[in-house]
């Protein structure tokens, strides 16, 4: 315990000392704050990936986003074909009211429509101001972050895997062409068809989630 | 008509002290509070860090509606405000700041005058928790009322251990008086004084009857308006008065180095030093409990105090 | 006649004509004092009666200013208006003084209190009067009532009479004491 009145002492010294020291106030609307990576501000829409598949609207635990579309019909790619439909978005709102920045949106666009941005200045003196329009929701995402680099170790993204492996291919192909130019020209022709056509059927299976619903 | 002139130019000295000292410790607290919990306080008002703050603080006040309680005794409600801070202003007036009659009005028995004046705020408190028809304001005022009986007393003890060592009741004789070596010889009894003050105008650690958290603001918890600035001015001016009565009493008022041309400048500085320990002490401990605020009173500061007389008993018959 | 000579003239020959500024003064506040505390046996509020106790003891105390007894004066308002009263309104508050008037603040015997009040007053107003029949206070003389005149008399000539009631109050003390130290029996007190 040691002498008596030590512990008032030290309590008199700690704040001295703090007082003593550079405050760590920063000052907000003079200074903006560090926010760190992936700081959930707003959400952000990037409308030009929206296809209007509701998935986000439909998730939403509290029911704040608001979407209205109608179809078009686009002309055939070929002549003589089928016209094909298409939706376009009329409006895309968020009720910052209601939202509670769960970011279940965000997880659920399978588009990549719906973004965090770590704006965070959009108080309004209105509630009813709250809910904004697609609009002010693009223009977030002009602030939106690139994503932070991946951990040195990690495992690559698998459009990069997929863009590499048929980069690789078609390296290792034309290797392989010029060591043959003597040999019979028929036959590896016909080996180099098989092989890009088993890679087209993969990369269409793998890219198919994505532009299926549409 | 000289006289008079004189007399009313004092009183002006006076009452311009009593509005602006207060205001200065009230902003230093805002500052240092601040820089000691690492933060910066106030930065905007006024421009340069927040000087004007308390004058912002005091329009907003002024601006707010006086509400009475239905229930309340209107009159004493309303009369308590100006009965806790009056005592104040009449005490700054027999403060001696300087030598050479720099005071208000030098009384004969100064020190009586202040302690019984300082006494009276209190009531201010009183009446306003027991006006209030809140339950809340009634504790906080019966916590006044026991804190204050429990450290009147060694505060006057330790008082009267000074006015013995002087010889006289009369606060500029009191300073006139002093040697330096007084203030080791009353240390405890300085101590004991600084303590038993803030007790009585309940500063942290001896806020219990505010505690905010217990029982909300205690005997001011209805005030709205311009009447909770003045109880909150009565705060900061008992403050003033209890460091400078301190400094008066126990560490030589305007004695020091060129204390003939700057006498005054010493009164106020040690009074500035005072009030920035009044600060600290709250900055740093937490809140006592009520039984502990009593225990502290009756078996410390007593015993002290009655020990710093008999100490100062003995020593002034010794070199007498 | 010249102002001068007339106040030559008041200090020599004093009466209760022609009163001065300070003989004024000291009736009204007596008045005042004399209101307060018939405020205070008559007011139906029980803190409100205890207010006007110290707007009364506080007109006592200017009144003892205006006679040069300025210790006198100062301790009047430590003891009675800073530690009596607020015992006084602490007690109160304790037992929880309602707002407003109380039924029963009227005692049964109040006839009797009066009667006791003017017997003690009339004795009070009479030692006073024969004792200081005549006797004038010089206010611009040397003061009468300063703390070292206060002190020599009080421990020169009254050390018995003091040491009699330090004894009075020793007593008191003891018995608060006692009755304090009463409740042995159940949980230990404080």
């Amino acid at each position: 315990m040691g002498i008596p009145g030590s512990g008032l002492a030290k309590g008199l010294a700690v704040t001295l000392k703090t007082m003593t020291k550079r405050s760590v106030t920063a000052q907000y609307p003079d200074a903006q704050p560090e926010l760190p990576p992936r700081s959930r501000g707003v959400i952000a829409l990037f409308e030009e990936n929206c296809t209007v598949c509701m998935l986000c609207a439909r998730e939403c635990p509290d029911w704040c986003i608001y979407i209205d579309s109608h179809k078009e019909t686009v002309p055939p790619a070929a002549p003589g074909g089928r016209e094909r439909s298409r939706n376009v978005l009329d409006r895309f709102a968020i009720d910052f009211s209601l939202c509670m920045y769960c970011g279940i949106c965000i997880e659920v666009c399978p588009f990549d429509a719906l973004f965090w941005s770590p704006e965070f200045e959009y108080a309004e003196t209105d509630i009813l101001d709250l809910t904004h329009e697609r609009d002010k929701l693009r223009e977030w995402m002009w602030t939106v972050p690139a994503p932070p680099a991946l951990d040195p170790a990690a495992e690559e993204p698998k459009e990069i895997a997929a863009a590499r492996k048929s980069a690789e291919k078609a390296a290792a192909a034309r290797a392989a062409q010029e060591q043959d130019d003597k040999q019979d020209l028929k036959q590896d022709l016909k080996q180099d068809n098989k092989q890009d056509q088993k890679q087209d059927q993969d990369e269409g299976r793998e890219q198919r989630p994505g532009e299926g619903d549409a | 008509m000289n006289d008079t002139l004189d007399v009313v130019l004092r009183l002006i000295a006076v009452l311009v002290v009593f509005l602006v000292l207060p205001l200065v410790v009230g902003q230093t607290e805002h500052k240092v509070m601040a820089h000691m919990q690492g933060r910066l306080g106030p930065m905007y008002a006024g421009g340069f860090h927040g000087w004007a703050q308390l004058v912002a603080d005091g329009v907003k006040f002024a601006q707010k509606e006086d509400v009475v309680p239905a229930d309340a005794d209107r009159r004493v409600f309303q009369l308590a405000p100006a009965v806790a801070l009056l005592p104040y202003l009449l005490v700054l007036i027999a403060i001696p700041v300087g030598p050479h009659g720099f005071v208000g009005q030098a009384l004969d028995a100064g020190l009586f005058f202040v302690l019984a004046v300082m006494g009276v705020g209190v009531l201010g408190s009183l009446m306003a928790g027991w006006a209030s028809a809140n339950k809340f304001s009634l504790l906080g005022a019966l916590r006044t009322a026991a804190q204050l009986m429990a450290y009147e007393l060694p505060m006057l003890l330790a008082a009267a251990s000074v006015a013995m060592a002087a010889g006289t009741l009369s606060l500029p004789g009191i300073v006139e008086s002093y040697h330096w070596w007084w203030t080791l010889w009353q240390l405890v009894g300085g101590l004991v004084f600084f303590c038993a003050g803030l007790a009585e105008l309940q500063r942290p650690p001896f806020d219990m009857p505010v505690a905010d958290s217990e029982i909300i603001f205690g005997a001011y918890t209805e005030y709205t308006g311009l009447r909770f600035a003045l109880f909150l001015l009565a705060e900061y001016a008992g403050i003033v008065v209890l460091c400078g009565l301190t400094t008066v009493l126990f560490l030589g008022g305007w004695h020091g180095p060129w204390a003939g041309s700057v006498g005054w400048l010493w009164t106020l500085l040690k009074t500035a030093v005072l009030a920035f320990v009044v600060i600290w002490l709250r900055v740093s401990y937490p809140r006592l409990r009520e039984d502990q605020l009593q225990k502290l009173a009756w078996t410390v500061l007593i015993p002290l105090s009655l020990a710093q007389i008999a100490l100062t008993g003995v020593v002034k018959v010794v070199i007498s | 006649m010249n102002p001068g000579t007339v106040l030559a003239a008041a200090a020599h020959h004093p009466g209760f004509l022609s009163p001065t500024g300070v003989e004024i003064t000291f009736v009204l506040v007596g008045l005042a004092t004399l209101g307060a505390a018939l405020l205070t046996v008559t007011t139906k509020q029980l803190v409100h009666a205890a207010l006007w106790l110290v707007v009364a003891l506080g007109g006592l105390a200017v009144e003892y200013l205006l006679l040069t007894a300025e210790f006198i004066a100062w301790v009047q308002v430590l003891i009675y208006v800073g530690s009596v009263v607020v015992l006084l309104l602490f007690g109160l508050m304790l037992t929880k003084a309602p707002i407003g008037r109380s039924p029963d603040a009227d005692s049964g015997n109040r006839w009797v209190a009066v009667g006791v009040a003017g017997a003690a007053a009339v004795t009070l107003v009479w030692v006073v009067v024969d004792a200081f029949r005549s006797t004038w206070i010089n206010l611009h003389g040397a003061v009468q009532g300063t703390s070292h005149a206060t002190g020599t008399s009080l421990f020169r000539h009254w050390v018995l009479p003091f040491e009699a009631l330090s004894v009075l109050l020793l007593a008191a003390l003891v018995g608060a004491i006692v009755l304090s130290r009463r409740t042995d029996g159940g949980k230990e007190t404080e």
